[in-house]
């Protein structure tokens, strides 16, 4: 039985494509046969991400309107043949596609592929509607920001309602050393307001956006980054292995970070 | 413990409008009741107050996860529509959430004919109303007495709000971003950090109690207090209330009753 798995926050920029083009290209290296669908439609990006933009024909709208078949809108990743993309359609916006629409293509999905990944917009207006719709579990991307773990409790409320109820949290963009001097919300504050079992913590990493612009994912990396590392290892929870939380720490404990520590804490 | 700053208010009109916009569970000799708030035809002024079906449709939800253990197995259900439009889909839909809390949907309550038409092609038996039956039902009118008090076991997530014409226990915590307005008192087996609103039609010793007492706001009755700047630590059970003075104060809930007889020597 597949797995059907909506990427969602609420907020927007808080790294929900990013993660799904991560996560299913982890997955996809693993030996699983992974669809992602993009379900920001007339704001799409993540064939951005997956650097295949210019191999679309067509869209997921084109094939709900029967201009051609699900199979010819699905673009094969260039790198991995077990990754496949659904691409929005551009030129239209959300209020296009129905909640039993996007029912019916991942129903079709579920016939070829292990895990489908559905990327969806921010807000919680029709596109969120539509991008929950099929799921049956949900990956929660949250920033350590009071936006944006608000508006995270409030989508959990939505799917807990839509009675999605296997919810999982990914914590992006931390900053151990802000989270260290007390300027950041640590991990164990954002757990607490949402109570929801955490699946990885992403460290805030200057590469994420060189990947973003080359439309390489970060987990294709030959010397994996930390946060390549972090969505690697989302990757293997998801498949069920127990694996460690990274020590965000370490890295960061250099000579220079403590000789700041010191001189901060003199100055304060 | 702490005395936090507060300012009466006048009571809002529209919290008397608003009210009735929310699902409510009822048990009523052994059956459940569950009300649906009226869709009030033709009254283009308050649109933006009247519920569409989907956010109707998550209150239910809610409302059922969060309450399930309260219900026999096999209770039986009656839907007062109301002048609310439902199709055979959305009655469905109804009778299908309703079944997975093992509760069973077997009267429909309606004023409109189109409902009716549809709960009875549906197989549920029908009573239509006369348009103005739902008048005569109590709502929104003063001096009634507090309904039973509402039980949830559930995590109040932003966005959620909980009306009731009575006192309200959470079993869980109240997140920022979510409202808890309760005619009677409001009890928290948990963390209280959005907006609390005891006492809402104007009964001031009415109180608030939170294991962890970090609200948003809290209200009671008319009156407004945010909390202290800087709260306690570490947090202990505390009780709001209103003091003799006028202000909403924050006690420790082991002093509650000690402060409360030195204020008010008998």
């Amino acid at each position: 039985m597949s797995r059907i798995i909506v990427v969602t926050s609420g907020k927007g920029g808080v790294g929900k494509t990013t993660t799904t083009a991560n996560l299913g290209m982890a997955l996809a290296r693993r030996g699983r046969k992974v669809a992602v669908i993009d379900a920001d439609f007339g704001l799409r990006n993540l064939d951005l991400l997956l650097g295949l933009e210019n191999r679309i024909v067509y869209t997921a709208l084109d094939v709900l309107a029967g201009q051609c078949r699900l199979e010819q809108a699905l673009v094969k990743d260039k790198r991995h043949p077990n990754l496949v993309l659904l691409p929005a359609a551009q030129n239209r916006n959300k209020e296009s596609v129905t909640p039993e629409q996007m029912k019916k293509i991942v129903g079709a999905l579920t016939q070829a592929f292990q895990y489908i990944l559905i990327d969806c917009p921010a807000g919680i207006e029709m596109g969120f509607q539509n991008a929950i719709a099929a799921a049956r579990e949900s990956l929660i991307v949250t920033t350590p920001e009071v936006s944006a773990v608000r508006d995270a409790d409030r989508v959990v409320g939505l799917l807990e309602a839509a009675g999605i109820k296997n919810n999982r949290l990914i914590i992006n963009r931390i900053r151990p050393a802000m989270v260290q001097a007390n300027d950041m919300m640590s991990v164990e504050d954002v757990q607490e307001i949402l109570a929801v079992p955490l699946v990885g913590i992403v460290p805030d990493d200057e590469r994420v956006i060189v990947s973003t612009n080359k439309g390489e994912p970060l987990v294709l990396a030959e010397t994996l980054s930390l946060a390549g590392q972090a969505f690697d290892n989302i990757a293997r929870r998801l498949e069920g292995e127990r694996v460690e939380f990274l020590d965000l720490n370490v890295p960061n404990d250099t000579f220079f970070s403590k000789l700041r520590k010191v001189l901060s804490t003199k100055l304060f | 413990m702490t005395d936090s700053s507060s300012v009466p208010v006048v009571p809002s009109a529209t919290s008397e409008a608003t009210r009735d916009q929310q699902v409510r569970f009822k048990s009523e000799g052994g059956k459940l009741l569950i009300l649906l708030p009226p869709e009030g035809e033709g009254d283009i002024v308050n649109s933006a107050a009247i519920l569409t079906w989907a956010e109707i449709w998550q209150q239910l939800k809610h409302r059922l996860d969060a309450s399930d253990r309260f219900w026999q197995p096999e209770t039986v259900v009656h839907l007062i529509a109301r002048d609310r439009l439902l199709d055979a889909r959305q009655l469905q839909q109804l009778a299908e959430a309703l079944l997975e809390a093992q509760l069973h949907l077997k009267r429909v309550y309606t004023s409109r004919r189109q409902t009716a038409v549809a709960a009875a092609t549906a197989g549920y038996s029908v009573e239509q109303q006369s348009p103005l039956a739902h008048l005569n039902q109590p709502s929104g009118e003063g001096g009634q007495a507090l309904e039973e008090p509402l039980y949830l076991e559930t995590t109040l997530r932003s966005g959620a709000e909980v009306q009731h014409n009575g006192t309200v226990v959470v079993l869980g915590d109240v997140n920022p971003g979510s409202a808890i307005v309760a005619a009677g008192d409001i009890l928290i087996w948990g963390r209280l950090r959005g907006t609390a609103h005891a006492g809402s039609r104007g009964n001031a010793r009415c109180v608030i109690l939170a294991l962890q007492m970090e609200p948003t706001q809290i209200r009671i009755a008319n009156f407004v207090a945010r909390a202290p700047e800087t709260p306690p630590e570490p947090y202990t059970p505390e009780v709001a209330y209103v003091s003799e003075h006028g202000t909403i104060r924050i006690t420790r809930a082991a002093d509650f009753r000690r402060a409360q007889f030195e204020e008010n020597p008998k």
